[in-house]
């Protein structure tokens, strides 16, 4: 077992409830969708497995550690096992395709050899080959979604979370991405894909996890939950 | 792992540098100029008290004798001074000796004083130095108790006014000081805001992907020390040239000499450099505890 959600309910300060007694349980392996409508809480979850926000009450466990309880100090090393795809890529403008991705090695101190064999690596994983040299702005939506997998998977890192990875992109491409993905899961990453993408989400045969009103309504199989 | 990626890191704060050129350039000018006032006051008030301590280590009692003692009378008394707590340094200087020093200040060649006045009017008298010159006015006063001893000189209250003097020129010097490097600091900060705003997105990027809180603060560290190191370079070079033409030009002036002591500037130089450096540690840590959440 990777993730064991126990109760997590999340209330912002301005009062807004945003996740209400949610458990969860995720093996390793696994690949979910979480879905529900805007203000369902999504996005709040997904910022819980990496703790970009803490639970008001609740407890979170990610490999046997809560991470509620983590100091400070160790969210680093939480964070280098859990590689982020955005919805907007957020890559930096000003580096290059190889350099974006480098740099996602570089600032968690790989060294320097290490990067020279990763980087080409992911590259071709993402089907990038040829365009190393590029910067953001020359590329397509759906090659800047490439690279933003690329630098998730750069780390090796034990689970992708993808915030609406396909927000952006239109069908065709989303499907590109969702390939992508599946094939990373295929290789033993598990993938947890924020989304309301249904189309994408009905093809799929995963398991799927709705929200509403910061609360779980239904948690199953695609097939069981569309008939 | 900081070592590692020192390389890193220098090349972080140098791209930052580079990418806001003007804002770096101004920064450098201006902590150059606090760095150069600072540096003009630092010399001003060593000046000042060199200055004052040459004054000062000039402060001497004459205890002057009484017309008819004898020789072993005038050792009994010296002997007695030079007991005395806090006495550094007793001369005698006979009444021929005194003629002949006021023959020299006051006669030249024109005047023979010694035929002029007739028998030689002055006293024998003990020049004493103070060993230090705040104890002057204590010793005075016991010195004019010894026997034989029938009028003591110290340039009284003189002493007293110089050190207020110098105890001013300090504080006043210390003040400006403060202010001034207070000035640079906010600056550097200001800077050093700038940078971390310029690269927020990217900041924020580095903490999501797993980056360290140090890993992100060192860069910009580095950009402060070397906005606040390259300001004090230029303040120094620019101290340098100006001192010394400002020596040279007042070379002649007896009673004005400036310290030119190549140790001590350079330990004085050293020292701008080293606040330079500070100023800019301190200016970051100020902006990335403010700004930078990590």
């Amino acid at each position: 077992m990777l993730v064991q959600f126990y109760n997590v309910s999340k209330i912002y300060p301005n009062g807004v409830k945003a996740l209400d007694d949610i458990s969860l349980r995720i093996e390793r392996g696994e690949f979910i969708f979480l879905m529900g409508s805007s203000g369902a809480g999504k996005s709040t979850l997904v910022k819980m497995f990496f703790r970009e926000e803490i639970p008001t009450r609740g407890q979170i466990f990610i490999a046997s550690r809560s991470i509620v309880r983590m100091k400070r100090s160790e969210v680093p090393k939480l964070r280098r096992n859990i590689g982020i795809v955005f919805q907007d890529f957020k890559l930096l403008e000003n580096k290059t395709v190889s350099e974006n991705i480098s740099f996602a090695m570089e600032v968690v101190g790989a060294n320097i050899r290490d990067i020279k064999i990763r980087v080409p690596e992911v590259i071709e994983m993402v089907g990038l080959k040829g365009k190393e040299k590029c910067f953001p702005g020359e590329l397509s939506g759906g090659e800047q979604q490439r690279v933003g997998v690329a630098r998730a998977l750069a780390n090796r890192p034990l689970m992708l979370i993808a915030d609406e990875p396909t927000g952006n992109l239109d069908i065709r491409i989303s499907t590109e991405i969702m390939e992508l993905l599946y094939d990373i899961n295929r290789k033993g990453t598990t993938v947890i894909m924020a989304t309301h993408a249904q189309e994408l989400v009905r093809a799929a045969h995963k398991r799927i996890i709705m929200l509403e009103n910061g609360r779980i309504i239904s948690d199953s199989l695609a097939g069981e939950f569309f008939l | 792992m900081i070592i590692k990626n020192m390389l890193y890191f220098i090349r972080e704060a140098l791209n930052s540098l580079m990418r806001n050129r003007l804002l770096s350039f101004a920064t450098i000018s201006t902590v150059s100029i606090s760095i150069l006032i600072l540096g003009i006051a630092v010399l001003m008030t060593m000046n000042a008290g060199s200055f004052m301590n040459r004054l000062e280590s000039d402060v001497e009692i004459i205890a002057f004798l009484e017309k008819n003692l004898s020789s072993s009378q005038i050792r009994d008394a010296g002997e007695e001074i030079e007991k005395m707590d806090g006495v550094k340094q007793l001369a005698f200087v006979s009444k021929k000796e005194a003629l002949h020093r006021l023959q020299e200040n006051f006669g030249g060649k024109e005047y023979n004083l010694g035929t002029t006045i007739g028998e030689n009017p002055l006293p024998n008298s003990y020049e004493i130095k103070a060993a230090d010159p705040h104890n002057v006015a204590d010793i005075a006063k016991k010195v004019e108790k010894v026997h034989g001893v029938y009028k003591v000189n110290y340039g009284q209250g003189v002493v007293e006014k110089l050190f207020n003097i110098t105890k001013w020129i300090r504080v006043i010097s210390v003040i400006f000081i403060v202010l001034v490097s207070l000035g640079a600091v906010l600056l550097i900060a200001t800077t050093i805001r700038l940078a971390i705003f310029a690269r927020r997105k990217e900041i924020k990027l580095m903490q999501l992907i797993g980056a360290t809180d140090w890993f992100i603060r060192w860069p910009f560290f580095i950009e402060g020390i070397l906005l606040g190191s390259l300001g004090a370079l230029v303040a120094i070079v620019l101290l340098l040239l100006g001192y010394d033409s400002l020596i040279s030009k007042t070379d002649s002036i007896y009673f004005f000499s400036l310290l030119s002591d190549p140790i001590i500037l350079s330990k004085i130089y050293i020292s701008l450099f080293l606040t330079g450096s500070v100023l800019g540690v301190l200016g970051t840590y100020i902006s990335l505890n403010r700004f930078l959440d990590v």
